[in-house]
């Protein structure tokens, strides 16, 4: 694998100290795969994988209204909640999605999600390209498979 | 498939079929009773009534590096939008009919939509496995004329009674191995 992974977690870690108010950020792609996520510290267990997920469908669901709708590119997606907010933008092959308080600096996170989905998006077209569809698995990844079939028998 | 940043594998599966087919029932079964594989959280995007009106979603790992994340669709007409953004990336389907007489036009459509959607990919690049399920009802179809019915020769074909759980994890495992021996040996 040549992409530094650890680029994410740097660019995610970036956005969440730039904003008090920034309480997660998760990257996920556009099949609902939750790719890195960072969080402050909090007492309640969230399903990341989960939120991601829908995340992901969210977001492609608003893309495939505004195509309908003959609207253009969708920017961002923002859900307001009386506790907080959720907002979803693209970052090229990936969507960038911002859990905050209520009170966050809305012009804050959209500079700072632009900012990051442009650093992101490279990396991540890729990351999401380091998959042809035809080629075959070896060497540790057929390893990891045949021990996940092995696995799978014993069920 | 694709690897998240951790470097784990992960393969994506769809159960698809018509409206109240037991997509949901299944998955949950599966969450809820099979042991031996570890489960991250179960996502529901369901309306008041408890009918899906997007997806349910649960990661389950067959080893820590390995996982495969099972996603249902909601089987309703009017969200076929739904089910395409869902359908994005899937690595393999697994077809749930209902085996019920009265509901042969509601699988057939299902697959047809199913096959609209990913073309000649389904059965080939993409492993596809027919559950045919609900087989207690009275007016359960012959397995045989079903699967005529459904055009489905081809493909392997598993039976169950998911609110009983019966045939539903051996479902999930051939559909997993299917997607895995894809991966290794391109079969």
């Amino acid at each position: 694998m040549t992409v530094d992974v650890k680029a994410f977690e740097r660019i995610l870690a970036d956005v969440i100290k730039a904003e008090s108010g920034i309480k997660k950020v998760i990257l996920v792609d556009r099949t609902g795969l939750t790719i890195a996520y960072t969080t402050r510290f909090s007492y309640f267990k969230v399903d990341v994988e989960g939120i991601g997920a829908i995340a992901s469908a969210v977001y492609c669901a608003s893309e495939e209204q505004g195509k309908s709708l003959e609207l253009g590119e969708l920017q961002i997606v923002t859900s307001e909640f009386e506790q907080g907010k959720i907002f979803a933008s693209s970052c090229g092959k990936g969507i960038l999605c911002i859990i905050t308080d209520e009170s966050v600096n809305i012009g804050m996170v959209r500079l700072l999600m632009k900012k990051a989905s442009e650093q992101l998006k490279a990396i991540l077209d890729e990351f999401l390209a380091e998959k042809p569809a035809v080629q075959l698995a070896g060497g540790e990844e057929e390893e990891e498979l045949k021990a996940a079939f092995g696995e799978l028998d014993k069920v | 498939m694709r690897r998240d940043a951790q470097g784990r594998l992960r393969f994506k599966i769809v159960l698809w079929g018509p409206s109240l087919s037991g997509k949901t029932t299944c998955l949950r079964w599966i969450y809820d009773e099979v042991t031996g594989l570890n489960k991250g959280g179960f996502t529901s995007v369901e309306d008041p009534t408890g009918r899906t009106l997007y997806f349910d979603y649960t990661p389950i790992s067959a080893t820590g590096k390995v996982i495969f994340d099972v996603f249902t669709t909601a089987g309703q007409r009017r969200h076929k939008h739904q089910r395409k953004i869902v359908l994005q990336g899937a690595d393999g389907i697994m077809f749930v009919a209902d085996s019920s007489r009265s509901q042969l036009q509601s699988n057939i459509e299902s697959l047809e939509e199913l096959k609209g959607l990913l073309g000649n990919q389904l059965g080939k690049e993409i492993p596809m496995l027919v559950l045919l399920n609900k087989r207690d009802l009275p007016d359960a179809m012959p397995r045989q004329e079903l699967v005529s019915a459904l055009k489905v020769e081809g493909f392997p074909i598993y039976e169950s009674i998911a609110v009983k759980g019966l045939g539903v994890k051996r479902a999930f495992q051939a559909i997993a191995r299917e997607v895995l021996l894809k991966r290794m040996y391109n079969v």
